[in-house]
C-alpha cells in the first residue's frame, strides 16, 4: 500500500475523537429508530441517491422478460387458453349450483402485475422490490405470487413501490393445507445450513394424518392473508415427530425466489377494497327480521293514528 | 495511493458495488466494494471523516433492508474509525500488509453486522461469521490489493 499522511497530530485527535464518537452514537440512534421512521429514510434514499440504480435493475429486469422466446410465450398463451376453454362451462356449473344452495357469487381476486427486483446488498436477503406501490392499489400484506406458486408477501408500500419479504425469510408465515383440504398446518422458512437449500417447514399437522412425498401443499386461505389454493411446494420428507401429538414435514418451495422477475401482487376481492357482500346471498336472518318489522308496522297502521301512525299504509289498504 | 486517486477511486468502488449489487443483484457474486472503498480511504483521512464516511456508506446499503435497517451503518461507521485507527498502530506497505488490511477490515464488517442485526433476523454463528464472512473477507481482501495496484499502489516489500 502506498504510503500515506497521517493528519491525527494532538490538535485535532480530541475534536476527531469526539466527530468518530457522535458518527458511532447516530448509527445507534439509527438503528433504533422506529420501524417508521427507518422505513421512511430508506424509501427516501432509494427514491434519490440509489435511484439510478433501481432503474438499471428495472431495465436489466425488463429485458430479460422482452428475452423470453416468442416460442415459449406461444406455448404458454395456449396452455392458458385451453384451461381457461376448460374452466367456462365449470364455471357456469358452479355459479347455478351456489345459487341453488342460496349462495352469493364467488369472490375474485384482483391482480397487480409487477416486477420484481432484488438487491444483491448486505442484509437484503429475502427481500425484494416491487415496481408498482400505493397508486396501484398495492397494500401491507398483499401477497405476492409467480406462475410456479406462493413468492411471498409486500411489507412496505410507497406511493410507487413496495418492498416485501419471500418465503426464505424467517419472517415468514402461511396456513396451509393439502389440495383437498383434508390436511392443514402452518409453514414457515427454516434456516439453510451452510452449503444446504432454503426450505420450507410444514407444522402442525396432526399426528394421526400422514403426507406422502410428492403431494401437493396449497394455501388455505386461513387468516385471511392469501388467497386459497396458492401453491407453496411439494412434500418432501418428514422433518419431526412429536409422539402422538403432531408432525411437520419439509417442502420442496414451489418458486425460487432468485430466479423471479416477475409476479402478480393480489389487490384483494375485485371492486371496492374490502367489499365482502357480493359473497353472501341473501341474508334469510335480515330479511326476516325485515317482514317482522314490516308486519309490526301494518299492525300499528291498523289500530289507527293514536299510534302515532298516519296516513294508510299496507294494512289500511288490506282492510278496504 | 495519493490523496487525487483516491478522491476518484472511493467513489467509484462504491458506485461499481451499487452498479453490481442493485443493478445487476449479483449478490455474493460480487465482491463488496462498498467496505473495500472504505477501508482505502480510512487509510488517507482522518478518523472522525473516516467513520462520517462509514456511517454514509451503511447508510446506503442499509436501504434495501427491511428487518435490520441501521446494521450496516453501524458496522460500517466503526470499520470506518478502527480503519483510520490503524494508522497509528500498523505501518505497512506490503501486500501481506493490503491483504491482511482487507481481510480482517471485511470480516470485522460482517461480524459487528451479524451483532448488531436482529436475532430473529440473522444466520447461525459459526455459518456467518466463521465459514461465510472469511470467505467474503478473502475475496474483498484479493480484489482491494488488485484496486490498490490498479491504482498505482506499489508494495515495497512482495510477501
Amino acid at each position: 500500500m502506498a504510503g500515506y499522511t497521517s493528519e491525527n497530530d494532538e490538535r485535532s485527535g480530541g475534536a476527531q475523537g469526539y466527530l468518530t464518537a457522535l458518527f458511532v452514537l447516530v448509527s445507534i440512534v439509527v438503528l433504533s429508530l422506529p420501524d417508521g421512521a427507518q422505513q421512511r429514510t430508506a424509501a427516501a434514499l432509494r427514491a434519490t441517491l440509489l435511484r439510478p440504480f433501481v432503474l438499471v435493475q428495472e431495465g436489466i429486469a425488463r429485458a430479460r422478460v422482452h428475452a423470453a422466446t416468442t416460442e415459449a410465450l406461444q406455448a404458454r398463451l395456449d396452455s392458458l387458453t385451453a384451461i381457461v376453454a376448460n374452466q367456462r362451462t365449470l364455471a357456469l356449473e358452479n355459479e347455478q349450483l351456489r345459487a341453488a344452495v342460496g349462495l352469493g357469487a364467488r369472490m375474485r381476486t384482483a391482480y397487480q402485475p409487477a416486477s420484481v427486483l432484488r438487491s444483491g446488498t448486505t442484509g437484503s436477503e429475502s427481500s425484494f422490490l416491487l415496481d408498482v406501490g400505493a397508486e396501484q392499489g398495492i397494500h401491507v400484506n398483499a401477497p405476492v405470487i409467480t406462475q410456479h406458486g406462493l413468492l411471498g408477501v409486500v411489507r412496505e408500500v410507497h406511493p410507487r413501490s413496495a418492498t416485501g419479504i419471500d418465503w426464505s425469510h424467517p419472517d415468514f408465515r402461511a396456513s396451509a393445507m393439502t389440495l383437498d383440504g383434508s390436511v392443514t398446518g402452518f409453514v414457515e422458512a427454516r434456516q439453510r445450513v451452510f452449503g444446504d437449500l432454503e426450505r420450507l417447514l410444514l407444522d402442525g399437522v396432526p399426528f394421526h394424518q400422514r403426507l406422502e412425498p410428492g403431494t401437493l401443499i396449497v394455501t388455505s386461505g386461513l387468516g385471511g392473508v392469501f388467497p386459497r389454493g396458492v401453491p407453496i411446494g411439494v412434500v418432501d420428507s418428514e422433518a419431526e415427530t412429536r409422539a402422538g401429538w403432531l408432525r411437520s414435514y419439509w417442502l420442496r418451495p414451489a418458486v425460487d425466489p432468485t430466479a423471479a422477475t416477475h409476479a402478480l401482487v393480489a389487490l384483494g376481492p375485485e371492486g371496492q377494497p374490502g367489499a365482502v357482500a357480493a359473497a353472501f346471498g341473501v341474508d334469510t336472518l335480515a330479511a326476516g327480521a325485515d317482514s317482522v318489522r314490516a308486519g309490526s308496522a301494518a299492525r300499528g297502521a291498523r289500530r289507527g293514528p293514536r299510534r302515532g301512525a298516519p296516513g294508510g299504509g299496507p294494512g289500511g289498504e288490506e282492510r278496504r | 495511493m495519493s490523496r487525487r486517486r483516491m478522491v476518484w477511486a472511493v467513489p467509484a468502488l462504491a458506485v461499481l458495488h451499487f452498479v453490481l449489487h442493485v443493478g445487476f443483484s449479483l449478490g455474493a457474486v460480487a465482491p463488496d466494494l462498498l467496505t473495500v472503498a472504505l477501508l482505502v480511504a480510512a487509510r488517507e483521512v482522518r478518523m472522525g471523516t473516516a467513520a462520517g464516511l462509514g456511517l454514509l456508506f451503511g447508510l446506503l446499503e442499509d436501504a434495501y433492508s427491511v428487518l435490520s435497517f441501521g446494521a450496516n451503518a453501524f458496522a460500517l461507521t466503526v470499520v470506518g474509525a478502527a480503519g483510520a485507527r490503524t494508522r497509528d498502530l500498523f505501518v505497512g506497505d506490503s501486500l501481506l500488509f493490503a491483504l491482511s488490511y482487507m481481510f480482517f477490515g471485511t470480516w470485522a464488517r460482517q461480524a459487528l453486522h451479524w451483532m448488531v442485526v436482529g436475532a430473529d433476523v440473522r444466520a447461525p454463528f459459526v455459518q456467518t461469521v466463521l465459514l461465510g464472512a472469511p470467505l467474503e473477507a478473502a475475496y474483498a481482501a484479493v480484489v482491494g490489493a488488485v484496486v490498490l495496484w490498479a491504482f498505482g499502489s506499489s508494495w515495497e516489500t512482495v510477501a
